[in-house]
């Protein structure tokens, strides 16, 4: 079999070698590194030694030429073997006439593409929304187009007005949607006879000099009967329904900032009036914003009073952490039926929205139920 | 008009400096009888006599030693064989060589050159693939030039040796006898700090600089091949870098691609993007690429061809700029 | 300085050898070998198969007399041309071949064998020598580390740190410098204006040995004496071989240039393998059958490690991303991810 041995790069960067010397002629007999050839590069004359034992077939250059890298040096191969040259790819010293220096840009422009100016975001932007950036007037920094720009530019949708969020509405939202991603709600209307309520209310008010919120009635109210139906004062922890033993009812507070859930701890035991200073100074606090963290954190349940804003029914949404809330609405006359006649009630709207997920929709009525007769029996 | 490589347009060069100024004088291992390892001071010994130094195994010492002549009022010309061999001087280049102007306010200058070697591609043993260059450029107080061509390098070496601050001349080893192109006789200068718009073209502009340049070239071939309209741009000066052909290549071409040798990570290819980025970044239309050597040790031998960009990677990340 | 010879240029003993009859062969076919290693390496470099090469011939004595010093155990720190030496201390043709072929499993020797890869740059190995013989002592055990050179480390800022270390903390460091005469195209007298570089121990405050380093005997003897000093926590020894680079500096290089065929056949006279044949013929231990034999047994087991080696698949692309931590670096996956998506 005939071996090409090819030029190698015998010298670190070399290119092309000259022969020198043959120093078997074609046709003689040659050992395993017997020297064959003297080349002479840019660095050195060396033998070249045989890489096989044979015959030698093949020189690839006179005597006095010169071969490139990569190119047929000498081919060894059987005694009387026929070898023709095929097709070689040699790697040569590339000879080029002096690059033509174009330029150093002098004429380079000196700003950006006006028709670009603009961030890589506000690009995709206007490409997902189809509009040619060319024919965008900028309106930011340096004639910067904006998202806004951007918007504005598909056009039709009027003038809008783009305000921050502030950290507390946007706190608000995160926990919002964290509870209504979470939590399958369900909500059950329902309504309660106000009347005796509301006079208990102005008399302990009057007898005691106080205000006295509508929220301290219901939660003292409410508080044993959240004892009763455990789920109602429990939270959802991974695949545990952790059940409380210990009642710290929330309310909504209205404030500047958006609607705020205040923290009365311990309520079972305590009298309305009690509940009625901490219902108090908590919303005041929040309303000036100077409530501490802890007084709005670990409520059981949660209150959420509507009534002063009118307010009928509605589908309030779970506070994260809890498993129900109790929207109540303002008290309205209405036509009741009491005692098989018709009668005119002041009816409360309730609205219990709870976690379908640890309440069935029967116990969800049943307790709505309860919390009714216990607002009714008041008086 | 003589047709020369770039080893002997160097030659050429330094034997130019050597006969035009006295003060000119060349130090290195084995640069004088011998010729150097490379042979780019093939001749001058026999030339130029004591002015071709032969010194002993020692790097710091030679450029420790050119520092202080340099300061005496010559013009030396130090070589270091390998660009791997350079870091016993690194001492000297980064806390003398760089500083000196500095400290001494003015008063000392060191205008030396070093001449060095660089990058891989022809096979050799360990350290001797090097292509540090960015340790150099992230150096103050020094130059650094990258020529790619024959032409080029002759021109840029006699600016380096007229110059008034030490410049690191670095020498891309493969393509010392790759090219041949016509050399002008005599003296002549390519100005330290000037990039070279090699090809116009206006979809994508190549940065490229020293042995990578051959290879952005071939990829530019490539890609016009394809109806893409590249723009190819050697550095030649690495420190400092020419920021307005870059900027104004990219602001016309809104698509950048840097090819460098040396590993990634704060790399040429790195500053490249970076000056991109905070002058042109409202003409790109997409992200800066980088294609450059790995952050590992540069493979020997029968592996070293997974590291070196090639030609088809360089026309790949030309490619990814223009998809988006 | 006095320089050690035992063995003279005609191989007449002049002193008293320092091994017996049977290790004298086996030392004299330890250099056959590594002449027949040497001009395979030549050969195969001028062939394409190797990189670059650097020969030692002539520095055979040199290289196994002092590793016939070692026990098993003991470091070798050495050069590029310190082949023969690294073999004698048991790192595999094999590895040796593969480092040339520019594989990175050349510089792996098997566990046991304690010998580094070679030093490509000049002149940072030494003080390697100095650390490794430093933490033996701290570990307790009673291993030396020897480390090779030339005249040229000599020259690098890395040789004063070396034995300036070695001899302040007196560690088992044996430092053996072949004084080969050139460096590259640098003489020794250019190198150094001492008149010997074993005198160079002396400011440091250790011994420092001048031996003929083509008497396999000589540097036998001194290295041994250096050994046992470094063993019994004498510290450290500077001993100096002066010998003669036949070849040129590698195969990258043309010694015509610098120096004249008038040096190399007076060096050629002073051959280490002709002078120890000379000792062996005259006491009836050597014939030419059993040389020509020794010799075609270490070229078929040379030629039979060319073969696996050549055999033996390079490493994928990604074998670069894994040799640079225990665990590749986060920007290293991701540019092995940015490489292989490239080469599809």
């Amino acid at each position: 079999m005939a071996h090409e041995f090819r030029l190698p790069d015998i010298g670190e960067g070399l290119t092309e070698a000259t022969v020198v010397r043959w120093l078997v002629p074609v046709g003689g007999a040659v050992a395993l590194d017997q020297p064959i050839v003297e080349l002479e590069t840019d660095k050195a004359v060396v033998d070249i030694p045989a890489p096989h034992a044979g015959f030698v077939l093949h020189h690839g250059a006179a005597e006095g030429a010169t071969l490139p890298v990569g190119a047929i040096l000498v081919v060894i191969g059987e005694q009387g073997e026929s070898w023709s040259a095929t097709a070689t790819a040699p790697r040569r010293a590339e000879v080029k006439a002096a690059a033509p220096i174009v330029g150093n840009l002098e004429e380079a422009p000196d700003g950006d593409d006006d028709r670009f100016k603009a961030l890589p975001l506000v690009r995709r932007l206007a490409a997902s929304m189809g509009v040619d950036l060319a024919g965008v007037t900028g309106t930011g920094p340096g004639g910067r187009v904006t998202r806004e720009d951007v918007e504005a530019a598909v056009g039709g949708a009027g003038p809008v007005e783009r305000v921050r969020m502030s950290p507390t509405r946007l706190a608000i939202a995160r926990n919002l949607t964290r509870s209504w991603q979470e939590i399958p709600h369900v909500t059950t209307f329902g309504s309660a006879d106000a009347s005796g309520i509301l006079s208990e209310r102005s008399r302990i008010g009057e007898a005691s000099g106080r205000q006295i919120p509508l929220e301290a009635i219901l939660m003292v109210a409410i508080a044993p009967l959240l004892a009763e139906y455990p789920s109602f004062n429990a939270s959802v922890e991974g695949e545990t329904l952790v059940l409380r033993k210990y009642y710290d009812l929330g309310f909504a507070v209205e404030t500047a900032e958006g609607l705020m859930v205040a923290v009365v701890r311990g309520v079972p035991g305590r009298s309305i009036e009690e509940v009625s200073v901490d219902i108090v100074e908590l919303a005041a606090a929040a309303r000036e914003r100077t409530i501490a963290r802890e007084d709005m954190r670990g409520a059981t349940f949660t209150l959420s009073n509507i009534g002063a804003v009118g307010g009928g029914h509605g589908t309030p949404i779970i506070p994260y952490g809890t498993t129900a809330i109790l929207s109540v609405g303002r008290a309205a006359e209405q036509p009741v039926v009491r005692d098989g006649k018709i009668a005119i009630g002041r009816q409360m709207p309730l609205s219990l929205s709870y976690d379908h997920r640890v309440v069935d929709g029967a116990l969800g009525r049943e307790f709505l139920g309860a919390v009714i007769a216990a607002i009714e029996v008041r008086g | 008009m003589t047709e020369m490589n770039m080893a002997q347009a160097l030659n050429d060069a330094l034997d130019v400096a050597l006969s035009a100024d006295d003060r000119v004088v060349l130090l290195g291992e084995d640069i004088g009888v011998t010729g150097g390892v490379f042979r780019v001071t093939d001749g001058l010994h026999e030339r130029y006599g004591p002015r071709v130094i032969d010194t002993p195994v020692a790097e710091s010492g030679i450029v420790g030693a050119a520092f202080g002549m340099a300061i005496g009022g010559l013009r030396p010309v130090a070589e270091i064989q390998f660009l791997g061999f350079a870091y016993p001087a690194f001492d000297q280049i980064v806390s003398h060589v760089g500083r000196i102007r500095n400290r001494s306010n003015h008063r000392f200058t060191a205008p030396l050159v070093i001449r060095i070697p660089f990058g891989g591609g022809i096979g050799a043993a360990e350290h001797h693939s090097e292509s540090s260059e960015a340790i150099f450029v992230h150096t103050p107080g020094i130059k650094v030039v990258a020529p790619a061509t024959p032409a080029d390098a002759k021109g840029l070496l006699l600016a380096a040796i007229i110059d008034s601050d030490p410049v690191v001349f670095l020498e891309p080893i493969r393509v010392y006898r790759a090219i041949k192109e016509e050399v002008p006789e005599g003296h002549y200068t390519v100005p330290i700090g000037e990039a070279k718009v090699v090809r116009e073209g206006s979809d994508v502009t190549l940065v490229s600089y020293g042995a990578m340049l051959r290879d952005a070239g071939r990829a530019a071939d490539a890609l016009e091949a394809d109806g893409v309209s590249v723009e190819l741009i050697d550095l030649r000066t690495l420190s400092p870098m020419d920021h307005q052909t870059v900027v104004g290549s990219a602001r016309k071409t809104g698509r950048v691609v840097a090819v460098v040798e040396g590993h990634r990570t704060a790399s040429l290819a790195s500053e490249i993007a970076a000056v991109v980025q905070e002058q042109a970044l409202y003409s790109l239309l997409a992200p800066v690429e980088r294609v450059t050597g790995w952050d590992t040790v540069v493979p020997l031998r029968r592996t070293e061809h997974h590291y070196i960009p090639n030609p088809d990677r360089i026309a790949a990340a030309a490619r990814r700029t223009l998809a988006g | 300085m006095d320089m050690l010879r035992i063995l003279d240029v005609d191989g007449s003993l002049i002193g008293e050898s320092p091994v017996d009859l049977n290790e004298a062969r086996r030392l004299f076919a330890a250099m056959v070998t590594a002449r027949v290693y040497d001009r395979k390496g030549s050969a195969l470099q001028r062939q394409g198969r190797f990189a670059t090469y650097a020969q030692f011939e002539g520095q055979e004595a040199a290289q196994i007399g002092a590793v016939a010093a070692l026990r098993p155990d003991d470091w070798l720190v050495g050069t590029y041309r310190d082949a023969a030496a690294m073999w004698m201390q048991g790192y595999p043709w094999d590895a040796l071949l593969l480092g040339r072929m520019g594989d990175e499993r050349g510089g792996a020797p098997p566990v046991g064998v304690n010998v580094l890869p070679p030093s490509i740059t000049v002149g940072g190995h030494m003080i390697h020598a100095v650390g490794l013989a430093w933490a033996e002592r701290m570990k307790g055990t009673d291993r030396i580390a020897l480390t090779l050179f030339g005249d040229g480390a000599t020259s690098e800022g890395d040789f004063h740190e070396a034995m300036n270390f070695a001899a302040v903390y007196t560690t088992p460091t044996v430092f053996l410098c072949q004084n080969n005469g050139w460096a590259i195209s640098m003489s020794r007298a250019g190198q150094t204006a001492s008149e010997t570089i074993a005198q160079k121990a002396d400011a440091y405050g250790m011994p420092g040995v001048l031996v003929d380093g083509n008497d396999l005997f000589a540097v036998l003897t001194a290295t041994r004496k250096a050994v046992r000093r470094a063993r019994a926590g004498e510290g450290p020894t500077l001993v100096e071989a002066l010998t003669y680079r036949i070849g040129p500096h590698t195969t990258s290089d043309d010694a015509g240039r610098y120096r004249s065929d008038d040096d190399i056949a007076d060096w050629r006279k002073k051959d280490p393998i002709e002078r120890l044949r000379a000792h062996l013929r005259s006491a009836g231990a050597w014939d030419e059958a059993w040389e020509r034999e020794t010799e075609e047994a270490a070229s078929a087991e040379i030629e039979a490690a060319v073969s696996r080696a050549e055999a033996l698949e390079p490493f994928a692309a990604e074998g670069m991303f894994d040799r640079m931590y225990a665990k590749p670096t986060g920007a290293l996956e991701a540019q092995r991810r940015l490489q292989q998506g490239d080469a599809s």
